[in-house]
């Protein structure tokens, strides 16, 4: 059973401050879509509005086409894996699995049969009898994740599900979790802070902050071709360089900035060039070199692969990269060449 | 944790509120009546069981005996409790388990019943005067508060500061008041708080140690209710109501009402 | 070093606690079995008296139906308590405590203006002409248990909102999601977590109202004797302090039974403890 998801316009309010502002997304069904920000981007609210946790002040919720948002909870038959595992106390690890089944009527032999079936599953079957608080971390989580998937929802959402793990378990668990979403082919939301944990799992991941969407895409095309700033620098181009295109000579275009900057960009690799942009590039794509962007060199660090440097530049102080055979001190005057494929081209958001 | 509730559970809360809520304030109906028996709602308003309260040396002199043992009790248990709590805390891996259990007997064991231990042990047998037998009576039964409460309070103190002041050259002991103490202040005013409503109200310990000439107030409203039926208890009632809302308000004023929420 | 100086500082507490209630506590029970007629002489003669018998088993029906009637009332008021908006929260937690700072001759007298002969009760039955005489309310046992009630529900709706409110609020979300609606989320999540709490409760109930003195001594008078009040003649009346110190031994008994007993049974029904 799967379903696609529909959020329209959703805006959400606690007291006074807006911490969603008209949050349109689409799941389609069987998708696996991150939701990933720093605290207070608004993630964790999407999710407990879906869950119905939260009721929005505008918009609307669906479901496979069935309109949720003024249904409560408890009937909107979507499975939750809570960041601090939620497993009732009191109850065995079975009985734990069992309960959303309980809930639906389902009678005491068969529901026991099915909840040992999906505790085979997640490799549990011989700590059916335990209580929660007898269980490891991961153990908890893997309950967590038997009693969400029994209830076979059409959408599963996971709230920061890894983030009470080790990080050797983090890797498994995702691992684990991603695989049994393809074999039952459920729509999922994952809510995370983790940039590598949304990339390595998901289909599509929506960038969030300040209650909004900045950019939702495949983790190649985020990864490498953010569309502003804010997922630039969130997806780690740390220096944003302003230039406006000086010449064009076919898919060459030479590009100056502050300070007598002069950058030649192929248009091939990068794509069009406006005539105004920001250059964004990884240290890596900032490279010591004969000619480009001159700079004065502060603070070097020693990364095993290369250097290093603080780089202070007319336009602003950058993070540059130098290679080991050639180090040099600070103070040292240079020039800087981006490198193209750690580079990517922003629209200039100041001119527009 | 907030929902939808049941209206009929609220419905219920709100009843409940009323049985809380309602007696006291017939109390109040009850001491302004201007008759010589005690009713409500009141017929005709007078002030003048307030002034009876003070005319008769009974009330007089037990309420100054109740703030006396509520004081010094409350004083003298936050002198050896604080340290106690200390040493539990500080050194609680040197210290036998069972001696927190100590601290805490005095509410296990029913006040009536060591009271009148106190009276044969202690008032009589050991031949204690009736005024420092009260005392230790008062002491034993308010020293829990002051344990549990300023335990609680350093359970939360990290210690790493202390050794962070005495590695700055602050002597241990200089270092207890200027560092440890501020920090657990919140502790020491609740403590200090409850010992002191819990010794004024105290009725089952005194009502063995009182003795002639010195009584406490809630053993002479026992007494005299026994006797009269005259709207002054009830006067008394709301003076010792008065005081409760005053205490409410230094801890308002001192940690926030939100601290009386936990 | 620690040793010495831990024990230093707990030293005066630890002197008063002994000296002043261990050792007179002890005298009190050990004198018990020191009656010259055998060692259970006293016990003896204690369930040999019918009144005394009585007494005890009035007692602790007056503390059972108190228990009970303050779970009752203190776990549903807890629960909306705990479930009201924040700022109500706060004003109905401040007026639990209000009653609770207010001391038990206090609580115990206002019921007297209530339920006596000229009390709210009687004044309004005979001016509605339901009845021609006053009804004799006080000096029963349901006018003890009333006030007794009156006195450990605060107690008891304080103590279950806090055991409320540590119920996590994403276990209570998780049983949403798995279609739990309101009352089964509150039959199979709440009251199962809340059951150590209940006991923790109806001890501090329990042990209260079976040593409580004053209003026993108020409501129920020299009719209605409780172990309490029985001490108290027996010691300072009668002067009869072998018979005081046996029912002393009965109600130490009955507390420590009943506080050790049930806290094992919390512990084992505990599982938020492992």
């Amino acid at each position: 059973m799967t379903a696609a998801l529909t959020l329209d316009g959703l805006t959400a309010h606690y007291g006074t401050t807006k911490v969603l502002d008209d949050l349109s997304l689409d799941v389609e069904a069987g998708e696996l879509v991150s939701l990933l920000g720093a605290s207070g981007c608004g993630k964790t609210t999407t999710l407990r509005l879906i869950a119905g946790f939260l009721a929005p002040t505008a918009g609307r919720i669906a479901l496979g086409g069935t309109d949720l948002t003024r249904l409560p909870a408890h009937k909107r038959n979507i499975g939750l894996v809570f960041q601090n595992y939620a497993l009732f106390p009191h109850l065995s690890v079975r009985e734990n699995v069992a309960f959303g089944l309980k809930q639906r009527g389902m009678g005491g032999a068969e529901r026991r049969a099915k909840a040992d079936e999906m505790l085979a599953r997640v490799g549990l079957q011989d700590l059916a009898a335990r209580l929660p608080g007898e269980l490891s971390g991961g153990q908890r989580q893997r309950v967590a994740l038997a009693r969400a998937l029994v209830i076979e929802p059409p959408l599963l959402m996971f709230d920061e599900p890894l983030s009470n793990l080790d990080a050797k378990l983090r890797v498994d668990m995702r691992v684990e979790i991603r695989q049994l979403q393809r074999q039952n082919g459920t729509t999922s939301v994952f809510v995370t802070h983790d940039q590598e944990e949304a990339f390595s799992i998901s289909d599509r991941v929506a960038i969030m902050d300040a209650g909004r969407i900045r950019q939702l895409d495949t983790p190649e095309v985020l990864y490498q071709r953010p569309a502003n700033a804010f997922v630039a620098r969130f997806v780690g181009f740390e220096n944003l360089i302003p230039l406006r295109v000086a010449a064009r000579d076919g898919a060459a275009v030479t590009a100056e900035g502050a300070g007598g900057a002069t950058v030649t960009l192929d248009q091939d690799v990068l794509g069009p060039i406006p005539d105004r942009f920001v250059l964004a590039t990884r240290p890596d794509g900032l490279r010591i070199a004969e000619d480009g962007i001159p700079a004065t060199l502060g603070l070097r660090t020693y990364l095993g692969r290369s250097y290093q440097y603080r780089a202070e530049t007319p336009a602003g102080a950058y993070v540059a990269s130098g290679p080991l055979s050639a180090p040099r001190d600070m103070g040292d005057r240079v020039h800087l060449a981006p490198w193209a494929e750690q580079c990517c081209i922003l629209p200039d958001e100041a001119a527009a | 944790m907030t929902g939808r509730l049941h209206p009929g559970l609220i419905a219920f809360a709100v009843a409940v509120y009323i049985f809380l809520m309602g007696p006291l304030v017939i109390v109040i109906g009850a001491s302004l009546s201007d008759t010589t028996y005690l009713t409500f709602p009141p017929q005709g308003l007078t002030l003048r069981w307030f002034e009876r309260i003070f005319e008769m040396s009974a009330f007089r002199r037990t309420m100054i005996t109740s703030f006396q043992m509520a004081t010094l009790s409350t004083l003298l248990a936050l002198l050896i409790g604080i340290p106690a709590a200390y040493a539990l805390n500080r050194f609680r891996i040197a210290l036998p388990s069972w001696l927190s259990t100590l601290f805490v007997l005095p509410v296990l064991v029913p006040e009536i019943v060591l009271g009148f231990s106190l009276l044969r042990s202690v008032q009589v047998g050991a031949g204690v005067p009736v005024f420092w037998a009260l005392l230790i009576g008062h002491t034993l039964i308010v020293l829990p508060y002051a344990v549990r409460v300023v335990s609680a309070a350093l359970a939360s103190f990290d210690f790493s500061i202390e050794e962070a002041a005495i590695s700055l050259g602050s002597p241990p002991v200089k270092t207890f008041f200027t560092i440890v103490l501020p920090n657990v202040q919140a502790g020491v005013i609740a403590a200090f708080i409850l010992a002191f409503i819990t010794s004024i109200n105290d009725v089952s310990v005194s009502l063995f140690l009182t003795g002639p000439g010195i009584s406490t107030l809630p053993i002479q409203i026992l007494a005299h209710v026994e006797q009269f039926f005259d709207p002054v208890v009830a006067s008394v009632s709301v003076l010792l109501m008065v005081l409760t809302v005053a205490v409410m308000a230094v801890v308002e004023r001192t940690l926030g009402l939100t601290f009386l929420a936990k | 070093m620690k040793r010495l100086a831990g024990w230093t500082m707990s030293a005066p507490a630890t002197l008063l606690v002994a000296l002043c209630l261990i050792v007179p506590v002890t005298a009190t029970i050990a004198a018990t079995f020191v009656t010259g007629q055998g060692p259970f002489a006293a016990y003896a003669a204690f369930f040999g008296s019918g009144f005394r018998r009585a007494v005890l088993i009035r007692t602790l029906e007056i503390a059972g139906a108190t228990t009970i009637l303050s779970l009752l009332i203190g776990f549903l008021t807890a629960y909306v308590v705990s479930r009201a908006p924040p700022r109500w929260r706060s004003i109905l937690i401040i007026m639990a405590v209000f009653p609770l700072l207010t001391g038990v001759v206090v609580r115990s007298f206002a019921w007297l203006i209530i339920l006596g002969r000229n009390g709210i009760v009687n004044n309004t039955l005979v001016g509605l002409g339901i009845t021609a005489e006053p009804l004799p309310m006080i000096y029963t046992q349901g006018s003890v248990i009333v006030a007794m009630v009156y006195l450990f529900v605060p107690l008891m709706v304080l103590t279950l909102v806090g055991v409320l409110e540590n119920i996590p609020d994403d276990v209570i979300q998780a049983a949403q999601s798995l279609g739990a609606g309101p009352f089964a989320t509150f039959r199979e999540v709440i009251f199962p977590l809340a059951v150590p709490g209940l006991i923790v409760g109806a001890v501090l109930v329990f042990t209260g109202s079976f040593t409580s003195y004053a209003t026993p001594q108020l409501l129920g008078g020299e009719r209605q004797m409780v172990m309490g009040t029985l001490l108290h003649q027996r010691a300072m009346v009668a002067f009869d302090w072998p018979g005081a110190a046996t029912i002393s031994a009965i109600m130490v008994a009955v507390t420590l039974a009943v506080v050790l007993g049930m806290t094992r049974v919390a512990k084992r029904l505990n599982p938020m403890a492992t």
